[in-house]
């Protein structure tokens, strides 16, 4: 058996979903020595033809990406019109994670739909969809922030290596509710007063000089 | 009233979809302002994610290409037509490029829409959205397909600050449709 992970990430060697895939691994190699894992990036020109190989050599794939625009990047849909249908007698398994800056799993849900339905269409068996929100800013963050979440996909790793499949109980651990509690709502509001939910957006403002600039709208008509 | 086109088929020809965009600007009648893009024809590059339209140059891409006309376009129109091939069961991956580019005129602030966490506006008006959808290149699509893609640009809409209007589907739909919808938006 032969696993691979794409990575679909736009931002490829830089990406959070290079971080996310390496505390996966992490766990996934402390159950398995013996099996590679391929690794491929779909950002560059001869990255794309490598990824169309790796798909095609592994008996499981797993492709990792941000939500762009409540979707897959352009990249990774472009990717898929490129997958070739199952012919062999014996079915590929195809896994996702997607990955997001919004703290709701509800923004996902949608693509994860559209995955399943795009594995059925391919012939493969679909292993399913992890879904992760809250990523943007992990590169960041303190240490005692990111503990958690890169605990679970260490979890996630090492259940993955002796199930081939995903954990159910860490996936929805992972997922969380699908919107905010009508009690987290008022704390997202009380806490809006106070800036902090653009915390993260203001400091890269003002680290650029821009942050003057933030609500310019170049585009508008005179 | 002023309609953007941004057709995404990358093998742009003598097919439904070019008929209906085609049909589009002669239908509406001289009072509607068509901006066509045939994004086949244009360099429009992947976003990378670099955030610098949201904290280095707030509103503005670093990529130089042709999609700083269609931003200008799309800002100032009343509706934004995105036609495509469904491929895979999604629109093509032309047009998810500029769709992803898109982001530019939305801001990174985050507040509450519906309960949800969503990107504030960054201009005071947006366009609604329009589907054109051909079906026909691959005879695997189904109702299914339409009905994810249909899900997923309302998605969309939210993140816009406006409404999916219209789905057409080039192979069933009467192009005469097309005008009479546009007519009551």
């Amino acid at each position: 058996m032969t696993l691979a992970i794409i990575n679909g990430s736009p931002r490829g060697q830089q990406s959070n979903s290079k971080i996310l895939t390496e505390h996966f691994l992490t766990g996934y190699r402390s159950q398995n020595t013996l099996r590679n894992v391929e690794i491929a990036y779909l950002k560059g020109k001869d990255q794309f033809q490598e990824s169309l190989k790796v798909f095609s050599q592994s008996e499981q794939v797993i492709i990792i990406f941000p939500l762009y625009t409540d979707c897959m990047p352009a990249m990774v849909k472009e990717f898929f019109e490129h997958l070739p249908p199952n012919t062999g007698e014996k079915k590929k398994d195809l896994g996702f994670i997607v990955q997001s800056g919004f703290p709701e799993a509800i923004h996902s849900v949608y693509v994860e739909r559209y995955l399943k339905k795009f594995t059925q269409r391919l012939g493969y068996n679909y292993l399913g969809t992890v879904i992760k929100g809250g990523v943007e800013g992990i590169q960041v963050m303190p240490a005692s922030m990111t503990r958690k979440l890169f605990a679970n996909f260490r979890s996630m790793g090492e259940y993955f290596a002796l199930n081939g499949s995903f954990s159910e109980t860490i996936k929805a651990k992972l997922q969380g509710p699908l919107r905010m509690s009508k009690a987290q709502q008022v704390g997202f509001k009380i806490a809006g007063l106070t800036g902090l939910p653009n915390f993260y957006w203001n400091n890269n403002l003002k680290k650029h000089g821009a942050y003057q600039r933030r609500n310019d709208k170049p585009f508008a008509a005179e | 009233m002023q309609i953007t086109i941004l057709n995404g088929d990358p093998n742009p020809g003598e097919n439904d979809l070019a008929r209906f965009t085609s049909f589009i600007p002669e239908a509406t009648g001289a009072n509607n302002e068509i901006r066509y893009f045939p994004l086949a024809d244009m360099q429009i590059k992947h976003c990378t994610g670099c955030w610098t339209c949201w904290w280095k140059t707030p509103g503005l891409c670093i990529w130089k290409d042709d999609a700083d006309a269609i931003f200008e376009a799309v800002i100032n129109s009343d509706l934004v037509v995105f036609a495509s091939p469904v491929t895979a069961g999604f629109t093509s991956s032309l047009l998810k490029r500029i769709q992803d580019r898109l982001i530019v005129l939305i801001h990174p602030y985050i507040e509450l829409v519906q309960g949800e966490c969503h990107h504030r506006k960054r201009y005071d008006s947006y366009p609604d959205f329009a589907l054109l959808l051909n079906t026909t290149p691959e005879e695997e699509t189904d109702a299914e397909d339409i009905e994810i893609i249909t899900d997923i640009y309302k998605r969309l809409a939210i993140n816009f600050h406006c409404k999916l209007r219209h789905v057409w589907i080039t192979d069933t739909q009467k192009q005469k449709e097309i005008p009479h919808d546009i007519s009551y938006h």
